[in-house]
């Protein structure tokens, strides 16, 4: 086994963590909000850059804004009929409404898209890099480029513009942020809408690398929660370090352990760190 | 409230005896009241199996108002543990009943003690991931049946010393599946009364309260959570028995969407309230099924609509509509 080349595919696996965990750091650590139908809109965002692509014959980069667009009006929906929970804080229905959700659209997109995987052809994964010894395609290149962009820029815009201290008044305490002038309402579906585009656009990078399906859910992005857990709930850079050591953790344990079983090691290593340290790696 | 938790408070203990002793002989007699046919029977059992499973949840949702999302594993545990042990060892009932409680308990004990200090989201994220894992395990694992499962688990036997009770059909598995309901009932009604339960209630409704008498609110949740766990673990066994199949497919999203829907459609806090749902969203796949798909769509719905909508669920909503009449 080559040790540079399992660097470069844990790079490359963590930066998909990494991406399609940023909606749910930003939903949970800023707003503090959860959403349990994250892996099927992960799903819902594979099968519309699918469908665009195959069916309605658009180039790959229009494919990926029409899911971006399709998961932010379908974000916008849901946060309107979840507002009553969701401006009492009721975390408890939260919870188990956006798992009914995810339910919901698990079985309407098996009746619209059909029961077989399929697979994101038409994208960067054919092309590949080949380095002498080592090798990744340009999907690989584009994912970890475009996650990193796009951690920068929310850390740039959560930290640095008024919008991001607005937010995070917001999720402070919703009902004396009104007293100031701030629609806790607008700002609430304004990070939800966010949390769906992300999300979209991470399946729009990542699922091309595997066929997909639309019974995969949680159980696709489960590496999420560890993510987020490990990164130290809500935080930004924390979740950029922890996907990408948790790529490269996976990518040795996967080609030196035993590959059937990384999503439980993966979970031993949340576990442990649980015990260990309850609020994540990166607490103040 | 119907006609079973609130009638016993008043009336005398012997009147009270006599109409449990009814309602549980009309019950017994349900699928022959039905027609008797084994469509009648098997559905009977299905939501006698089903509802046992739910309570798990229930105690955990309804009295300690959090959100375990890891029920589905204790429910593949019992079934697991039947299935392996039946096959492999010729053990009987008694046997597989017995390590898949305390198989749960044990499982429970972890999780509830590594989320110990942990806060309530990151509590319902780790049984939810703790679900998949077992998944992924139960699905590679060969030896415990690998992503085939496990066929032709032999008969339920139960042996009573010289006499055996054989289940080996849906018309001897009904009993049993009664008897386990009965069973359940009876433990969570003394759970409402008991220490355990009213803390937890107290937890819920008041922590400042609850942290002011020295309860400490997590240990409170430890607790209820690992007793909750065989519940739902003893519902999976008997399952494994009904189905005389158990594969991965018991850790699919269905079950813990089912569990969470059956105990918030008629209410949080009554007795029978996840019984009742229980047999609504049954009747519904069963009877009036509308095909895969769409069964997930209505199933998925009505939690989220009913969260949504009337927190109080069905009787909340009756109550409501009772009090605009008057």
């Amino acid at each position: 086994m080559n040790i540079t080349q399992q660097i470069v595919n844990g790079l490359v696996l963590g930066s998909g963590y990494a991406c399609i965990a940023l909606g749910w750091t930003i939903l949970l650590g800023v707003a503090r909000l959860v959403n349990f139908a994250h892996g099927q809109l992960y799903m819902l965002g594979a099968f519309v850059t699918w469908y665009a692509m195959t069916k309605a014959g658009l180039p790959y980069p229009l494919a990926i804004l029409v899911a971006i667009l399709v998961l932010a009006a379908l974000g916008a929906l849901m946060q309107g009929a979840m507002m009553g929970l969701v401006m009492t804080q009721n975390l408890t229905s939260l919870m188990i409404v956006t798992l009914g959700l995810g339910y919901v659209l698990q079985g309407g997109s098996a009746l619209i898209f059909g029961g077989n995987p399929q697979t994101l052809s038409g994208t960067l994964s054919r092309s590949k890099v080949d380095l002498g010894a080592l090798w990744f395609t340009w999907q690989d290149v584009l994912v970890l480029v475009a996650t990193l962009l796009l951690y920068g820029a929310v850390w740039l815009f959560t930290k640095r513009s008024r919008f991001g201290s607005v937010i995070r008044a917001v999720a402070e305490d919703p009902k004396l942020a009104e007293l100031f002038g701030i629609n806790a309402k607008v700002v609430y579906t304004l990070v939800f809408v966010f949390e769906c585009s992300a999300v979209a656009l991470g399946a729009a990078l990542v699922a091309p690398r595997s066929p997909i399906l639309t019974s995969m859910g949680f159980n696709e992005v489960i590496m999420t929660f560890v993510v987020v857990v490990l990164g130290g709930i809500g935080s930004i850079g924390g979740a950029l370090v922890a996907g990408l050591g948790l790529g490269l953790f996976i990518a040795f344990f996967g080609a030196f352990i035993a590959q059937a079983y990384t999503t439980a090691a993966a979970f031993g290593l949340l576990l442990a760190l649980l015990v260990i340290r309850p609020e994540g790696l990166a607490t103040k | 409230m119907t006609a079973m938790p609130s009638t016993p408070s008043r009336a005398t203990p012997l009147l009270r005896t006599a109409v449990i002793v009814l309602l549980v002989a009309v019950a017994f007699a349900l699928p022959q009241l039905l027609g008797g046919t084994s469509v009648a029977y098997s559905t009977l059992t299905t939501i006698a199996i089903f509802a046992v499973m739910c309570y798990g949840v229930d105690i955990v949702l309804s009295y300690l108002g959090e959100v375990s999302l890891g029920h589905t594993l204790f429910w593949a545990a019992g079934g697991y543990a039947a299935a392996n042990l039946s096959v492999k060892y010729g053990l009987n009932g008694w046997s597989t009943a017995l390590a898949t409680i305390a198989i749960c308990i044990a499982a429970a004990a972890f999780l509830g003690a590594v989320t110990l200090r942990t806060r309530e989201f990151v509590f319902s994220l780790v049984t939810y991931a703790a679900a998949v894992v077992a998944y992924e395990i139960a699905f590679n694992w060969d030896a415990i049946g690998g992503s085939d499962g496990i066929v032709g688990i032999s008969a339920l036997k139960l042996p009573f010393g010289f006499v055996t009770y054989v289940g080996g059909t849906q018309e001897e598995l009904w009993p049993v599946a009664l008897v386990l309901l009965l069973l359940t009932l009876f433990f969570i009604s003394r759970f409402r009364r008991s220490r355990l339960g009213t803390t937890a209630l107290m937890v819920q409704m008041n922590p400042a309260l609850a942290t002011s008498l020295g309860v400490d609110p997590r240990k409170v949740r430890l607790a209820v959570f690992v007793i909750s766990a065989p519940i739902t673990g003893l519902a999976g066994w008997l399952y494994a028995y009904q189905r005389a199949y158990v594969g991965p497919d018991m850790f699919e999203t269905y079950f813990l969407v089912m569990m969470l829907t059956a105990v918030v459609l008629v209410g949080r806090r009554i007795l029978i309230g996840p019984l009742i749902g229980t047999a609504l969203l049954i009747a519904q796949q069963n009877l009036l099924s509308l095909g895969g798909d769409w069964n997930k769509i209505i199933l998925g719905s009505v939690l989220a609509f009913v969260l949504i909508f009337w927190p109080a669920g069905l009787v909340g909503l009756f109550r409501r509509f009772s009090k605009n009449k008057a």
